[in-house]
């Protein structure tokens, strides 16, 4: 590539969620100007998407979702340059640097940045059952981000499936906007929730989540709303769309007529950056997931990239806006300015907020027998439609790895580029080696970290000037 | 599969081409929401290997809403926002 594309950043910052907006902001505050890629079309990330032009009030989405407004008006203010539409497809540590390549508007830009912030955060874990390839079975993720973007709401009352916050704040945003969820299955035993009496210090510092989950738990079931626990298996039934959804309890299989079905999860680290970046990555047991390695305190991975918010380890918005802001207070004491005392307090707080999470770790655990016990027909990789039983078969023969999986079988080739089925091949692999997942490891990432045409590729690799005769 | 709440702030509309029908949709979706309003997601898209696919994720990590946008296939639907005169054409397995 020519150097006459090549631009360069004092401070690249990847995604505009909380840990981005902050970052970034507090950066532009102190007279710099960083470069912010994001993904999407406006700021906010998954959290605050389209606060910019809300299409849906506080009497739907409760407060913490405006509560994102007053960090968005700082960062409209800011003075940056804000690259909405911007995927970055590849990332290479160079010197002191990281190199980017930037795709926009269809074509791509090769940046140099001398300091990076990956705030890229996170995603729904891929969690496979029978039949959740079916049209009708969606994250609820999704059925949040179709809420925000547009006031979208299922036409017929949804059965919500799995375990985690998002799936009683989805239920309890559904209910106020006059939908209410059909039935709720908790993939968590009621018994666990009996595990805050016995620690009681984190369930004073997860007050604030649990007396969340409390009122919308409580409002669900005035409203008539069934919430079920101890969910043990579930299948999504169909032809070309979903059907009826079926339930196993207590050893017992029921059946329901649905249309649609949100599952949650947990949220994971959006692999692809850290990974592409070569980061280390070690299997968090608490999010029962990779997380990118970095320093506890100044938040940096390596000299000149600091990780900060949920894609280097779930904790949530509003510890994200904090690592944001300690990221770019990091980037002001490596110029050599005084910011201790400003660090002090977000370090607190860091601290508070991680002994409430450990808490909500234990509470939305996700079932780790549950991938093995799928029958052999579910697929694993929906991409290239790679089943478990092929996935076994192919462990039978030898396959001792991700990567020999993955050449064996072809999953995780397709183009989510094994975003969905990582987790699942890892937790598969440990079971059947008898080792864990972090032995096991992961499928290696390579660019283009996102989809890229062999068009954008092409003129990318032609500069600007040479385009135009 | 979806409706739109009556109360949903007013954002403007935007008319797209879903194959050869103009249809009016909110202006702040992306193209792979104005599918799934419009037609439910039941007929968003055909697998390779056969069978009906629609949207898992809609925040770009899962792939399941590739869709023709003016004319380029396989692009990232819930990607890409809505534009006056938008074409979208659903990506069919050919017989």
């Amino acid at each position: 590539m020519s150097d006459a594309s090549l631009r360069h950043a004092e401070v690249a910052i990847i995604g505009a969620g909380p840990a981005g907006m902050a970052a970034a902001s507090r950066l532009a505050e102190a007279g710099q100007r960083p470069v912010v890629f994001d993904l999407a079309p406006n700021p906010g990330g998954q959290i605050y998407r389209q606060l910019t032009v809300p299409q849906v009030g506080e009497e739907v989405m409760g407060r913490d979702y405006l509560r994102g407004r007053a960090l968005l008006e700082r960062f409209e203010r800011a003075r940056l340059d804000y690259r909405p539409g911007s995927r970055v497809w590849w990332a290479q540590r160079e010197g002191q640097g990281t190199t980017l390549g930037v795709l926009a508007g269809g074509r791509s830009e090769l940046w140099q940045a001398k300091r990076l912030i990956v705030a890229s955060g996170a995603m729904e874990r891929g969690w496979p059952f029978p039949g959740w390839q079916l049209p009708g079975v969606m994250q609820a993720g999704a059925g949040q981000i179709l809420l925000k973007q547009g006031g979208l709401v299922p036409d017929a009352p949804p059965v919500l499936v799995g375990t985690g916050p998002l799936l009683y704040l989805l239920a309890w945003q559904y209910l106020r906007a006059g939908c209410p969820p059909r039935l709720i299955l908790d993939a968590a035993p009621r018994s666990r929730y009996a595990a805050l009496l016995r620690r009681p210090r984190a369930t004073w510092h997860a007050g604030h989540y649990l007396l969340k989950g409390l009122g919308m738990l409580g409002a669900l079931r005035r409203a008539g709303v069934t919430v079920k626990h101890g969910l043990e298996a579930i299948e999504a039934e169909g032809g070309e769309r979903l059907e009826a959804v079926r339930y196993r309890l207590g050893g017992r299989w029921h059946r329901i007529g649905a249309s649609l079905l949100l599952t949650h999860f947990g949220v994971v680290p959006e692999p692809q950056l850290g990974r592409g970046l070569g980061l280390a990555h070690d299997w968090h047991d608490g999010q029962q997931a990779f997380v990118p390695r970095r320093d506890a305190h100044s938040l940096a991975a390596e000299p000149g990239v600091w990780l900060a918010g949920d894609g280097a380890g779930i904790g949530g918005a509003r510890n994200a806006e904090r690592e944001g802001h300690l990221a770019a207070l990091a980037i002001l004491a490596a110029e050599g300015e005084a910011v201790a005392r400003e660090a002090a307090p977000l370090d607190r707080a860091r601290r508070r907020d991680r002994s409430a999470r450990t808490l909500l770790e234990a509470l939305f655990r996700v079932p780790e027998g549950w991938l093995a016990a799928q029958p052999e027909t579910t697929l694993v990789c929906r991409c290239e439609a790679v089943s478990l039983g092929e996935i076994n078969a192919a462990m039978a023969q030898g396959a001792a790895g991700p990567g020999q999986l993955k050449a064996f079988t072809r999953c995780g080739m397709g183009p989510c580029q094994g975003r969905l089925c990582g987790e699942s091949v890892t937790r598969l692999l440990a079971g059947h080696l008898g080792t864990t997942p972090g032995a096991v490891g992961a499928y290696q990432v390579r660019p283009p970290l996102q989809s890229i045409t062999l068009g954008e590729l092409a003129a990318a690799a032609v500069p600007p000037e040479a385009e135009r005769p | 599969m979806f409706k739109r709440l009556d109360e949903a702030a007013p954002a403007g509309e935007v008319t797209i081409w879903l194959e050869d029908a103009p249809r009016r949709v909110p202006a702040t979706l992306s193209a792979a929401a104005a599918v799934l309003w419009l037609d439910g997601g039941a007929g968003y898209r055909d697998h390779a290997a056969g069978g009906r696919r629609a949207p898992l994720c809609m925040m770009g990590v899962c792939h399941e809403c590739l869709i023709t946008v003016d004319g380029e296939p396989n692009r990232q639907g819930c990607l890409v926002p809505v534009t006056e005169g938008m074409r979208l054409t659903r990506q069919r397995r050919r017989p």
